[in-house]
């Protein structure tokens, strides 16, 4: 049974100057979530800076180094309801050097509205977001083919444009495409169709983020175990297992298996942060309290006992190395799984993917905002899952216990014998 | 017991903030949790209270006293703490005025706000706090709108916005080396509609002054401040009596109350959703100085 998006992940990707701050800066204004005072800031912000009229960039561009450079450096999220719908809006970094702060923006997205400048084109930047979101499992892309006030609202050009996403898109096996054309500066066809595009029947930029529905996978139930709450109840020692849902709905009464440890138990209780219910969906907050006394620690996997994942000590993912330093192969690191870390072992870099092209090629080392192939040895058992089947169990990061630092985004492809 | 129900944006919201809290806390050594009496850090610390229930809080409160707090916020905390039954540590400005570590500023303008960040850092020190759980939201500036859920700080309780952890989907990479820590903000994605639509929901009660109540007051940059002892007036600021409501709850000596007779949570909530004026616009003197006024504060170890 389909359920509807409560909560809908937006992130604006595509290449610099392709006005994504601006858009965000004019929906929030043109939806009303935007206050008098905050473009006021902005007015004199745009004035100190010698920009004619105001530069709504400003707004999300909040960081110093950003005003003064007038670029978008890291992610600046913003709510604000669709008519009605609530929609989280990341501003991802359009400059190449950030595209690990686009990795971060748009995992976890549901839909991407992605800038093409009308009078440019698509870039190889815009390709690569486009592969990059792909590879995210971003289900959905708005392609907004911006500043199209600059080449006369022409029909012709916003057709070619339309055309090239639509087959980029299909080249890297990616989401569904609806192409509008766009003056962000104008709001044409943001939130009110454009007089001056007669010849566009399809959705404003609006209209799509109220109503796309990304498909919300009905996977399986799943959910980590965060924290085990222990508390006196009558005289007995009462334990429930607190984690969030991250896939699938529990019912009392379903036969679940605690994994890697395999032990079976049923669910005897849910409860939803205070209040009893007789089932629970992903993504809520809950504490699961189990038939029998079954040994179950953070980390450990509740399944239904006739859907299990399995259990791994090797995989193979698509890795997006954030670090200035380069990943070499054998390299010694960490994966963080949802609560799990474990040491790990990247072993064998399989290839480097040139995202403009989509081509996979040898490599020996993968540099900051490149995306390999690798295969990852894990010095303790995880319950994994392929990405494309289930995100949450198939999304993990890589931590250099030498920095501290995240050194990249993991998706796994495919479980490996051991 | 209750059957599935609709999962609405707020409960989405709920979970998610819940997730960090535990995630927190099943990490770090030693958590705590920042309460200052503001609606938003009551709304933090009930989810962190549900987070946990029936079990205790694995965690104490702890609030940074300027001395120049209203007198209601300071006796709503105290009456929250014992109505939770937790431990509420106050780490005092005045104290670090009295040890030499800090000198209060002086005339009409002075203001403890930057002083506070000493207190804090010292005390995160002292108690060798990990992790400072925070109700900061997204929405509520500029900077703010950039910060991760797991905030890094260096040995000097610097944040270093240029040079953030990546923070992928929900994962939180919670190492430290000794003398680092981290302000952690779980209602990061909530709004002040949100906070106020929950704190209406949840029943919550808040310090008085969040409600229309009479007040003496004098105009200071177009905002209605609190006449008290520890705000020095300036020539011509005379005081009067007004109906006011603060939006915002920091020290008397920057923060402006507005004209309203909201008394209820829903009467606010109408008011709320109708302002042309942010919340810190409303009511904070101290992010007026500068265009990133509330990005350097952060980057010295403020809030």
């Amino acid at each position: 049974m389909p359920r509807e998006t409560p909560m809908l992940h937006a992130v604006a990707v595509g290449s610099v100057d392709d006005g994504k701050s601006t858009l965000i800066g004019r929906l929030l204004y043109e939806t009303g979530n935007l206050t008098a005072d905050e473009i006021a800031h902005v007015e004199e912000a745009s004035r100190k800076r010698g920009r004619k009229g105001i530069d709504l960039a400003l707004l999300t561009d909040g960081l110093r180094a950003e005003r003064e450079q007038g670029i978008t450096i890291d992610v600046a999220y913003r709510s604000f309801d669709a008519q009605g719908r609530r929609i989280l809006l990341g501003d991802a970094p359009g400059h190449e050097q950030y595209t690990r702060n686009m990795v971060t923006a748009a995992a976890g997205a549901d839909v991407a509205i992605l800038l093409v400048d009308a009078k440019n084109g698509i870039t190889s930047q815009t390709r690569r977001h486009l592969a990059i979101c792909a590879m995210l499992g971003v289900k959905d892309v708005i392609a907004c083919v911006n500043k199209i006030d600059l080449v006369d609202y022409d029909k012709g050009r916003f057709d070619e444009i339309s055309d090239e996403v639509v087959a980029a898109a299909a080249s890297v096996k990616g989401p569904r495409v609806t192409p509008i054309p766009l003056s962000a500066l104008e709001g044409a066809n943001l939130i009110e169709r454009s007089e001056r595009t007669p010849w566009y029947s399809g959705p404003t930029v609006l209209d799509a983020l109220h109503d796309i529905d990304p498909p919300i996978a009905e996977d399986a139930f799943r959910m980590q175990v965060q924290w085990v709450t222990r508390y006196d109840e009558g005289g007995a020692d009462v334990r429930a297992l607190a984690g969030r849902i991250s896939s699938g709905t529990v019912r009392v009464g379903d036969e679940v298996v605690a994994l890697p440890s395999g032990a079976t138990s049923t669910i005897a209780r849910i409860d939803v942060l205070g209040e009893d219910r007789d089932s629970a969906s992903a993504p809520l907050s809950v504490a699961l309290h189990l038939s029998t006394d079954v040994d179950v620690s953070r980390g450990d996997v509740i399944a239904p006992a006739t859907d299990q994942p399995v259990v791994a000590t090797r995989v193979k993912a698509t890795i997006a190395w954030l670090d200035e330093n380069p990943l070499t192969t054998p390299a010694r690191l960490e994966v963080r799984q949802s609560s799990r870390l474990v040491p790990a072992i990247v072993e064998t870099l399989h290839e480097r993917l040139q995202l403009d092209t989509m081509e996979h090629e040898p490599a020996d080392a993968l540099e900051v905002n490149d995306l390999g192939i690798a295969t990852i040895l894990l010095a303790q058992p995880l319950v994994v899952e392929p990405y494309a089947q289930n995100r949450e169990m198939g999304a993990m990061v890589l931590v250099d216990p030498s920095t501290n630092r995240t050194v990249a985004a993991v998706m796994v492809t495919e479980v490996l014998p051991d | 017991m209750s059957t599935s129900t609709e999962i609405t944006a707020l409960d989405v919201l709920e979970a998610e903030a819940v997730h960090v809290i535990r995630e927190c806390a099943a990490e770090c050594q030693r958590p705590v949790l920042l309460f200052s009496g503001g609606k938003d850090s009551i709304v933090l610390a009930h989810l962190a209270v549900k987070a946990f229930a029936p079990a205790g809080l694995p965690f104490p409160l702890m609030h940074v006293d300027t001395g120049h707090n209203f007198p209601e916020v300071v006796e709503y905390r105290d009456w929250f703490a014992t109505e939770i039954d937790e431990r509420l540590i106050v780490a005092s400005v005045e104290d670090s005025i009295a040890a030499g570590r800090v000198q209060d500023e002086t005339g009409p303008r002075a203001s403890r706000n930057r002083l506070q960040t000493t207190t804090l850092l010292d005390a995160i020190a002292e108690h060798q706090f990990d992790a400072c759980f925070g109700g900061a939201r997204r929405d509520e500036e500029r900077a703010r709108a950039k910060e991760r859920f797991f905030s890094h700080r260096d040995m000097f309780g610097q944040w270093d916005p240029r040079n953030q952890r990546p923070e992928p989907w929900s994962i939180y990479n919670t190492k430290l080396r000794k003398g680092e820590h981290f302000r952690v903000f779980p209602i990061s994605n909530w709004t002040e509609v949100d906070v106020w639509t929950y704190i209406d929901r949840e029943g919550l009660s808040l310090p008085s002054i969040y409600f229309a109540h009479e007040r003496e007051v004098f105009l200071r940059d177009g905002l209605f401040m609190a006449a008290h002892e520890v705000v020095e007036r300036l020539p011509g600021e005379e005081i009067f009596t007004e109906v006011v409501r603060f939006r915002t709850v920091g020290d008397m000596t920057c923060t402006g109350a507005l004209k309203s007779t909201a008394s209820t949570v829903d009467e606010v909530l109408v008011e709320t959703r109708a302002s042309d004026v942010s919340e810190r616009g409303a009511s904070r003197a101290d992010d007026r100085t500068s265009e990133a006024a509330m990005e350097d504060r952060k980057r010295g170890g403020y809030f």
